[in-house]
């Protein structure tokens, strides 16, 4: 889609920073952040097509990583299972509970599905409290690390930097084809949606619970990291620093709450000495792009060349080419093929007839 | 017998009967124009026979197919499309995009697959932008391909909308007041391109306002008041009917 395509030079030299990290950062503190930034990305970013494309406000997904930390913590730990069995399971769970929250409460008009996934992460929170024979209650669980090489600070960076490459390579093939133009038009108006045939509740739900998929591996990841993890490591202020990031960063692109986890996760960091005055800066930021950059910190750039150089653009004639119309539209639906009862997905349809 | 039989349709709104058991017919390749005052029902009775209300008597069916209960989206898989008062195209967009949106019917790579990038779904993202470039340019708008849906003025808005209408691969069009706030030159390309969309065999139902235009480019015009049906035939009959000269043309 417009916009991804003029970032090719942006993608290696990325990849190469990215890679190298461990090699040029200052200390294992940094890396360690860097590792978080990460993690939390695995989450965002398929949230991201949940919220910024789609337009689906959840709040709640700190939930769903939670869960997901937990199933690695206790399969990986309590029940000695292999770590990569325990982290494909926080997945499957993670998506199991994205989908069970998401059938009843995605019919729901915007802020009321908010408040639902809201309701969800205290629920979750209370749960992991009160079942302690299963999380440790209050006193919390310790997470085994995954086994090497990925075991040392390096090695689960590298770990989370390739789940994180794929979840954004996932998501980036979902945005750039018709999927992609499906969720901003979900997001966008229902009735333009609905009038080319996109199912509406359907393709929330298979959003909805891919981001729940990507919430409980990113839990998993998160949980090792952590090494020890307890019902307060998952308060509800960070299910809205998700929710924060997508908004800073901008809806409908992918690099830009990219920019926006690094930006608030690094903030914190970066203001040193000012440490306690992090939820000030955070505060602040949010401001100045609500009300400066609406559209986000991603559209910065685009906005600031729109003001130095003006695109202006000449009224032209709209002038039909009766020639090519016809034959654009002469590729008729034949009888046989209206006669399938379309349900409301498209799975049931032949193959399109090309012109000709 | 193919078409769209729309048979005693009612709608009641609270205590107003907006809809009052109307019946027409629309066939492949026939402009048919829907004429009345202003809150005649000819929008209620687009959105009854696009979904987006629910009938509360008579029935719809398309190419023999009961529509009654059937959802919007059910009724673009039979080929139905349609176009608003008020264009809702994606204004973030590009005019591509907006236009490559109607396609959605003929997608078959699903979720996963498309996140996989296996499969057809490279193939297929290349047939729908050719349909789309080739529909845009059929209509006018190849010259703004690229520009963004939300810059254009109105006229190429409600061309756009058009465009992605004939991107749905219809059988059967309707247009919802399309000629609204265009200039007499942009009406006479719309004018042109609506005859070339009869002339290749789909079914066109225009509600629209401006009179001169229905009476010049349809075959058939019916004229609803007060959401009763009083007219249906020929133009130059309904043109003449006292009855509509009365309630709505004027003398």
């Amino acid at each position: 889609m417009s916009g991804l395509s003029k970032s090719s030079l942006k993608m290696p030299v990325m990849a190469v920073l990215l890679v190298s990290l461990p090699f040029w950062v200052g200390n294992t503190y940094q890396l360690h952040i860097a590792t978080l930034i990460g993690s939390y990305w695995v989450l965002i970013c398929a949230l991201n097509l949940a919220v910024g494309y789609t337009g689906i406000l959840s709040i709640g997904h700190v939930a769903l990583l939670s869960i997901g930390a937990y199933c690695y913590a206790i399969l990986s730990g309590t029940y000695d299972l292999s770590p990569w069995f325990a982290a494909a399971c926080s997945g499957l769970l993670g998506g199991l509970c994205g989908l069970l929250l998401g059938l009843p409460s995605l019919r729901l008009p915007g802020f009321y599905f908010a408040m639902a996934t809201i309701a969800f992460s205290m629920m979750a929170m209370e749960f992991s409290l009160a079942q302690d024979d299963l999380t440790g209650g209050g006193a919390g669980l310790s997470v085994p690390p995954f086994p090497p090489p990925f075991d040392s600070p390096e090695g689960l960076y590298w770990l989370v930097l390739g789940f994180a490459a794929v979840v954004s390579f996932l998501s980036w093939n979902l945005v750039r084809f018709m999927w992609g133009r499906a969720m901003i038009a979900v997001r966008d108006s229902h009735v333009a949606a609905s009038s080319v045939g996109v199912p509406i509740f359907r393709l929330k739900l298979s959003v909805f619970t891919f981001s729940g998929v990507a919430a409980g591996v990113a839990g998993a990841l998160f949980a090792s990291l952590q090494s020890y993890i307890t019902p307060e490591t998952f308060v509800f202020e960070l299910g809205l620093f998700f929710f924060v990031c997508i908004v800073i960063g901008g809806r409908g692109s992918i690099w830009g709450p990219f920019l926006g986890t690094i930006i608030l996760a690094a903030l914190p960091e970066l203001s040193g000495s000012l440490a306690h005055w992090g939820q000030f800066f955070y505060g602040v930021l949010l401001l100045l792009v609500v009300l400066l950059i609406p559209e986000g910190v991603g559209s910065a750039f685009v906005l600031l060349k729109e003001k130095l150089r003006p695109r202006k653009r000449e009224k032209q004639v709209v002038n039909p080419d009766l020639q090519r119309l016809r034959a654009a539209i002469a590729l008729q639906p034949s009888d046989d093929e209206l006669a399938i009862p379309g349900q409301s997905g498209s799975s049931t349809l032949k193959p399109f007839k090309q012109r000709g | 017998m193919p078409g769209i039989e729309i048979d005693t349709v009612s709608k009641r709104f609270g205590g107003v009967l907006a809809v009052d058991e109307v019946s027409l017919n629309l066939q492949v390749g026939e402009i048919h124009g829907l004429i009345g005052p202003n809150g005649s029902g000819k929008t209620t009775l687009l959105n009854l026979l696009s979904g987006y209300y629910d009938l509360d008597g008579g029935t719809i069916k398309v190419d023999e197919h009961l529509l009654n209960d059937k959802s919007v989206q059910a009724r673009v898989s039979l080929g139905v499309a349609r176009t608003f008062q008020k264009p809702k195209l994606l204004e973030s967009l590009s005019v591509l995009d907006n236009a490559m949106l109607g396609g959605w019917r003929d997608v078959q790579t699903g979720f996963m697959k498309t996140a996989l990038s296996v499969g057809r779904t490279r193939k297929e993202e290349r047939d729908l932008r050719d349909r789309a470039e080739e529909v845009l340019h059929g209509v006018g708008l190849g010259h703004l391909v690229h520009e963004q849906a939300g810059r254009l003025d109105h006229a190429e808005q409600r061309f756009l909308e058009i465009a992605r209408s004939l991107c749905m691969r219809p059988k059967y069009i309707l247009l919802d007041e399309p000629a609204g706030g265009l200039t007499e030159h942009e009406i006479e390309q719309l004018a042109v391109i609506v005859t070339t969309m009869r002339d290749v065999g789909l079914g066109v139902l225009i509600v629209e306002h401006h009179t001169d235009f229905v009476f010049r480019i349809s075959d058939r015009v019916t004229t609803l008041d007060l959401g009763k049906r009083i007219a249906c035939g020929a133009p130059d009959a309904v043109r003449n009917d006292p009855e509509v000269i009365r309630v709505y043309l004027g003398a």
